[in-house]
């Protein structure tokens, strides 16, 4: 058994599989990251894995559109991935985290429209 | 149309993404943006409505009119992304609540 | 004052959706240009799309795809039944409020 399926319990262990599995398919960098994600978001409570799935989900979709883009994974994380973890999960800071996400997104689109001479 | 088909590539999700590019530039990058932001925020209705279909739709009727991007939706895209998933929950939300039902339970 | 009338449309906005379908069955940008023309000048398309999409949530309008003479189909909107009693208590909170306020104005209680 290995480290996954001793936390989540077995039954999820395909979930995991097939999240290693488009993992697998991103750069480098971006698998580090993807790493990095998966054991930050552990330590959320006595979780049994289930209800951090979506979760888990969601930042791996990130993950695979931003490495799409060709963005630099610095520009999606940031420096704090913990703290990015944390506001994923809901946890302390999330709201401050959200606040952020919505001037990025607002300051990318106006910097990626500008340059597209609008 | 959720994640679950962005991962496996399935031909749904595929359909979704040339609608997205055929759209104009300014409609892209605004999309894809929004999409980013979405996937930060987890809101349910990723994967179990139909909020990106849906405003492919949407975006699709305004370029065809010929109205710019912001013009249709408003300068702070934000806003409007959160108004769109205002009633939704978002998967944090559900993970915390499932913690402290279980913590409760631990007591 | 057009800020201030953003503010205080916010709540309103969604019964002034209703009202309209309730009308005919309509689309987004019918609906948006109909408020621009009732002096609603910065109502733009995206608010009434949020709005729209709330309200097929909740099962309150029925939605048909037509297609248009350019351009994608278009999604058109009308009451249901749940919609329709909807716009019965929007109007009756709407009387409410504003026989409230004024009497309010003319200083009675």
């Amino acid at each position: 058994m290995n480290f996954w399926e001793t936390i989540t319990g077995s039954d999820l262990t395909r979930e995991f599989k097939a999240f290693e599995a488009r993992a697998g398919a991103l750069p480098a960098d971006y698998r580090a990251a993807w790493n990095q994600i998966k054991f930050q978001l552990l330590p959320y409570g006595n979780f049994t894995g289930r209800n951090l799935m979506p979760v888990l989900d969601s930042a791996l979709g990130l993950l695979e559109q931003t490495a799409a883009d060709g963005q630099g994974i610095h520009d999606v994380l940031g420096d704090d991935i913990p703290g990015f973890c944390a506001a994923l999960a809901g946890g302390e800071g999330a709201r401050s985290y959200r606040d952020r996400w919505r001037e990025q997104l607002n300051r990318n689109v106006a910097r990626k429209l500008g340059r597209l001479g609008g | 149309m959720g994640i679950q088909d962005i991962i496996e590539g399935k031909k749904q999700w595929r359909a979704h993404v040339a609608r997205v590019k055929a759209l104009p530039r300014d409609y892209q990058i605004v999309y894809q943006e929004m999409q980013k932001y979405f996937f930060k925020v987890g809101p349910v209705d990723l994967t179990e409505g139909n909020l990106l279909s849906g405003i492919v739709d949407f975006f699709e009727e305004g370029a065809a009119a010929g109205t710019g991007v912001l013009e249709l939706i408003g300068d702070d895209v934000a806003a409007f992304c959160d108004d769109l998933i205002k009633d939704s929950r978002t998967y944090a939300e559900i993970y915390q609540e499932s913690i402290s039902k279980e913590s409760g339970k631990a007591k | 004052m057009v800020d201030d009338l953003r503010e205080m449309l916010k709540g309103t906005l969604e019964g002034c959706v209703l009202e309209i379908i309730g009308n005919e069955e309509t689309y987004g940008y019918a609906i948006t240009r109909r408020l621009n023309e009732l002096g609603f000048a910065d109502v733009i398309e995206g608010t009434v799309y949020t709005i729209l999409l709330r309200l097929e949530k909740n099962g309150l309008v029925q939605v048909t795809k037509r297609p248009s003479e350019m351009g994608p189909p278009r999604k058109f909107y009308a009451l249901n039944d749940a919609g329709r009693e909807e716009l019965g208590r929007f109007w009756a909170k709407w009387e409410y409020l504003s026989s409230r306020i004024d009497k309010l104005r003319e200083g009675g209680r």
